[in-house]
């Protein structure tokens, strides 16, 4: 076990350090927007991991690669880690502001900065930028400091594409341990042969896109900081803004509309897109993943359409396509912008909690059912979908042949053996099977402790698939005021969303194994 | 020492899918981004740029699809 150890602390060694790096870049955000109060507690935040990385990967600097087993154990381990660690800038701010040292002119504390004094508040919102969640613990985003704004945002952008996978780009080590560790990451495709080459190139597609949609927000209207930051976010499929009401702040059609396809691009696998960009644009409707989400995007926004207009929810049947096709799809690629807040600008506008629940539900269904595996989404994943269903038909089909047939299954492409279908279809049921029995264990948990009669059941199953699924669509359940026990149960639910579950019961399970509780 | 030699320049080039166009327009994002922010909304030139900057994109993109595609 020794051994494990020092595989697992050197790796996470490494993840911290790149972590107080993402820290120190920020130090730039503060100078730029000449808040030179938060240069100090940037500074030590990022001090604290590198400090931490540092001694890890000295003492065990000499390590095993990691094999499967360490693999998901680094995986879980570097995520909670980076959700601790990156909470220390909210902390550190929220104190300053607190403390006002004589030297550093701080601004005037608000209730917004005041909640992040306290650590479960911080670790609620590192956590869920950092798994592209985008639930918050911010009653208005817009009296943040630039710098947490921004360090919010830059979570989401980095966890979107994934802390081991910056990691890997970063140091460049080649070799079977960084593929090991890029998959335990709920990452299976390969670009390139080399995992090293792929990584890079998965960090080109997403920088070029992040400027893309940062260009094409700001020329739809949105202010250049609002557009960095919805462009990162949105791309990213986190869902962090920096206005109160999220995108329905600006109260535009036309930005409303061009933020759909910033959110597809993000739940696209990055494989499809380097070979869209390679020139082979066949992969929209080839691959089966792009080709069941946009018939997925269709046939959702319109029964969401049909659901708002149709029950009365919305009367203008305009409204009802605007609002419905923006929710489905910010739910569906698990990023979490909420349009439907309520008539706060505009009349029409019925907030998402007072939906019927036959809309909820359509909702809830995108939640859970996310994007395309590679991608940057949450979620079971399109392909688990896909082989789910297809595996079942394969299943029930088979009674009618004869026991000595041979047969195929085709998924995406692929021919499979019987002991291939099998293995593929064992796999998406346990995921599915974990991911349903937990959203019941959070549901079970958060049931228990809202105040009785406040919310509906479906607005308590929404939100907790909206944590488990990375999304952040919100009730209004997710707030500073929340009961500790459901913050707690939602930040659990929000670690093995990212990681698919399985990465973090092979952690606890050596954990509690180690520690005696378990044999 | 050649542009392509510097650090980032290489890095750029030597990931992604190996085309000039598409390294371009993400080595010149962060200016067109930056001269955004500078000259705002207001300024002609900036609108302009970042137009050029989305339209090259698509375009490219459509025709590398449609035309020269692989």
């Amino acid at each position: 076990m020794n051994g494990a150890r020092a595989t697992i602390g050197r790796d996470l060694g490494r993840i911290l350090q790149a972590l107080a790096g993402l820290m120190f870049a920020s130090v730039a955000v503060s100078l730029a927007w000449r808040e030179f109060w938060a240069v100090p507690g940037m500074v030590l935040s990022g001090l604290v991991p590198l400090g931490i990385g540092r001694v890890l990967t000295r003492r065990y600097g000499g390590a095993d690669e990691p094999g499967k087993l360490h693999g998901m154990m680094i995986a879980a381990g570097g995520w909670a880690a980076v959700g601790v660690f990156g909470s220390l800038p909210f902390l550190t701010l929220a104190w300053t502001v607190e403390l006002s040292p004589a030297m550093l002119a701080t601004p005037e504390m608000t209730p917004t900065l005041a909640a992040f004094r306290d650590p479960l508040n911080a670790l609620f919102e590192s956590t869920s930028g950092f798994t592209g969640t985008g639930l918050t613990m911010t009653d208005d985003e817009e009296v943040l400091p630039r710098t947490l704004q921004w360090w919010r945002t830059f979570s989401e952008w980095i966890g979107g594409v994934g802390v081991i996978v910056l990691t890997t780009a970063v140091l460049a080590r080649p070799g079977s341990g960084s593929l090991t560790l890029y998959e335990s990451e709920a990452r299976s495709e390969k670009i390139h042969p080399s995992i090293v080459s792929t990584v890079r190139t998965i960090w080109w597609i997403f920088v070029l896109f992040t400027f893309v949609a940062i260009l094409a927000l700001w020329l739809a209207g949105m202010p250049v900081w609002g557009a960095i930051n919805h462009g990162m976010t949105g791309l990213s499929t986190g869902g962090f803004s920096i206005t109160d009401n999220s995108i329905a702040t600006y109260d535009s059609v036309s930005i409303d509309f061009v933020m759909l396809p910033v959110m597809v691009l993000g739940s696209i696998a990055f494989p499809v897109h380097f070979l869209i960009l390679r020139g082979d644009l066949r992969n929209f409707y080839t691959d089966l993943q792009t080709r069941w989400l946009l018939v997925l995007f269709v046939l959702g926004s319109g029964l969401l359409v049909g659901v708002l207009y149709f029950t009365g929810t919305i009367d203008s049947a305009f409204a009802a396509f605007r609002y419905g096709t923006f929710q489905f799809v910010s739910a569906l690629t698990c990023t979490g912008f909420q349009t439907a807040v309520g008539p706060v600008k505009n009349p029409e506008n019925v907030a998402l909690g007072n939906w019927p629940a036959m809309g909820q539900l359509t909702v809830t269904f995108g939640m859970v059912v996310g994007g395309a595996a590679g991608s940057t989404v949450g979620g079971i994943k399109v392909i688990r979908l896909a082989t789910l269903l297809k595996g079942t038909r394969h299943r029930v089909a088979g009674v009618f042949y004869p026991d000595t047939a041979v047969r195929r299954l085709t998924i995406d492409d692929r021919r499979l053996s019987d002991e291939e279908v099998r293995r593929e279809f064992e796999e998406a049921a346990i995921i599915t099977f974990l991911w349903v029995a937990f959203l019941g264990l959070g549901l079970f948990v958060l049931l228990a402790v809202l105040p009785p009669g406040e919310y509906t059941l479906e607005n308590a199953v929404f939100e907790i698939a909206s944590a488990q699924g990375n999304v952040g669509l919100s009730t209004g359940i997710t707030g500073p005021s929340m009961p500790t026990v459901a913050k707690v149960a939602f930040l659990f639910n929000m670690w093995i969303g990212r990681l698919e579950i399985i990465p973090v019961l092979v952690l606890l399970r050596g954990v509690f194994s180690r520690g005696g509780l378990y044999r | 020492m050649r542009p392509r030699d510097l650090p980032v320049i290489h890095g750029v080039i030597e990931a992604g899918p190996n085309d000039r166009v598409f390294d371009v327009l993400l080595l010149s994002g962060p200016l067109v981004v930056g001269l955004v922010a500078l000259l705002g909304r207001e300024n002609v030139v900036s609108a302009g740029v970042a137009s050029a900057y989305l339209a090259a994109f698509c375009g490219y993109v459509l025709y590398k699809g449609f035309v020269s595609g692989e």
